[in-house]
């Protein structure tokens, strides 16, 4: 299961994220803000938000594959969402571990129940459940579909969590990557854009890990069933 | 064309009536909510006033919990659960029938405990109060339009009512933020003109809800 293709990413995995680690800590100007600490702590908005557009992607993931395993019932489509929801979920852990962080040298509190933390909270409880509902399950079709069925319903709250800056007043900073207002200094955007270039990767590797893991693990299942039949 | 599911809501309205089990239990349930919630806060009345339409739908959104997993348990105890996968019926319909019954007995369980709550604090009846015929409509729905699909899922597990809970609890959140924000406008008597469009989105959540919910059921009933 060790192939070419995951040994060469995880060195180029490597190299990004030192890359990464100089762009943000030396290459990148500091930012003017009156506050010495958030000049520092400004620095995590590189790591904070990749991860939540990752966690994003991955829950986009988990939505189609569910789709995909209904129409088509190839069981690869199955271990393609769990492996997505577990990354996802990660990520997202990721978002709300960085975030604190970044509050409290900034706003003086670690957290605050601010609709944008709140719907992240929520998201992120929503696929812990989905991973939760397979541990209660038989082995099977019935579970393959079970958690299919959630895939899909789960996604529709993520939306809501994604526009939750703008329907609500919010204290979190705004969006400025998609927004017309903000928008972010030459070498910030470059920085910005490899960070997340780079966690792509990340989610790229980790998916063919995770769902090699779960193939294995399925294979390993199947012989067990069949001697235990014999 | 709904007949099963005509059938179905029949059925459980007649198990309702005849033993109340449900509509009972969750209305001394939401007493309950109410007098642990009065002593575990003991707050004046003014900021008893503010908190009391989240405590409402706290006490709806409980409640209901238990009426939802009553839905499915029920049909799991005999195998009626496999018989209604066998019905020659698309499963869209059952979901129907299934849905109506909670939401009925959902409705019927909020009328008889709104009397209490106005009650119990204090609140002054005006025409205004019309406007929360809506609202309740409108959340109940959602509620219950994701629950019941939940509450299908959660019966095949272990560990049905805490799953359920995990499932459905995350999943209906946005919904019952917004209620508790619509009922707050009534209760208030400040309706300001965030008033529609929030209850207009509410809707937009049940229908998206309700319309996934019929279509996926066909495949949480098959084996």
């Amino acid at each position: 299961m060790r192939s070419k293709i995951d040994k060469s990413l995880l060195i180029v995995l490597l190299l990004a994220f030192l890359a990464c680690i100089y762009l943000i800590f030396q290459w990148v100007p500091q930012i003017k803000a009156s506050n010495p600490a958030e000049q520092i702590a400004q620095r995590i908005f590189y790591f904070h938000v990749p991860s939540a557009w990752l966690g994003f992607l991955a829950f986009f993931v988990v939505f189609c594959s569910s789709i995909a395993y209904l129409a088509t019932r190839n069981r690869k489509y199955e271990l393609i969402s769990v492996a997505s929801a577990e990354i996802g979920v990660l990520f997202i852990t990721l978002v709300l571990i960085t975030g604190p962080i970044w509050a409290k040298p900034v706003w003086g509190i670690w957290w605050t129940w601010d609709v944008r933390l709140t719907s992240s909270l929520i998201l992120w409880l929503i696929y812990v459940a989905f991973i939760m509902l397979r541990r209660y399950l038989p082995d099977g079709s019935k579970r393959a579909n079970l958690s299919a069925v959630v895939g899909i319903i789960g996604f529709m709250d993520v939306p809501i969590v994604y526009y939750s800056i703008r329907w609500w007043e919010t204290q979190h900073p705004k969006a400025v990557m998609a927004s017309s207002e903000g928008s972010l200094a030459a070498p910030m955007f470059f920085a910005f854009m490899f960070s997340l270039a780079t966690f792509t990767l990340l989610y790229v590797y980790l998916m063919r890990k995770r769902f090699q893991l779960l193939t294995l693990e399925d294979t390993l299942n199947k012989q067990f069933k069949e001697m235990e039949i014999l | 064309m709904m007949r099963a599911a005509l059938a179905i809501l029949k059925k459980d309205l007649r198990m309702e009536f005849r033993s109340k089990e449900s509509i009972l239990a969750m209305w001394i349930f939401s007493l309950l909510i109410f007098v642990i919630f009065n002593f575990t806060f003991e707050v004046s009345r003014l900021v008893m006033l503010e908190i009391a339409p989240g405590l409402l739908w706290v006490a709806f959104v409980f409640s209901g919990m238990f009426g939802l997993n009553q839905s499915f348990a029920v049909e799991k105890e005999n195998g009626n659960l496999r018989a209604m996968a066998l019905m020659p019926v698309d499963g869209g319909e059952i979901y129907v029938g299934k849905f109506l019954s909670a939401t009925l007995i959902m409705l019927m369980f909020e009328a008889l405990i709104f009397p209490i709550f106005i009650i119990f604090y204090d609140l002054q009846l005006s025409l205004e109060m019309f406007k929360l015929i809506p609202v309740l409509l409108a959340g109940t729905i959602g509620f219950t339009s994701l629950g019941t699909i939940l509450s299908a899922v959660a019966v095949h597990t272990r560990n049905q009512q805490i799953l359920l809970s995990l499932l459905l609890w995350p999943l209906v959140s946005p919904i019952i933020i917004w209620s508790v924000t619509l009922t707050g406008m009534v209760l208030s008597g400040e309706i300001t003109q965030a008033f529609y469009p929030l209850l207009m989105r509410v809707g937009a959540f049940d229908v998206i809800f309700f319309t996934l919910a019929y279509m996926l059921f066909d495949f949480i009933l098959e084996d």
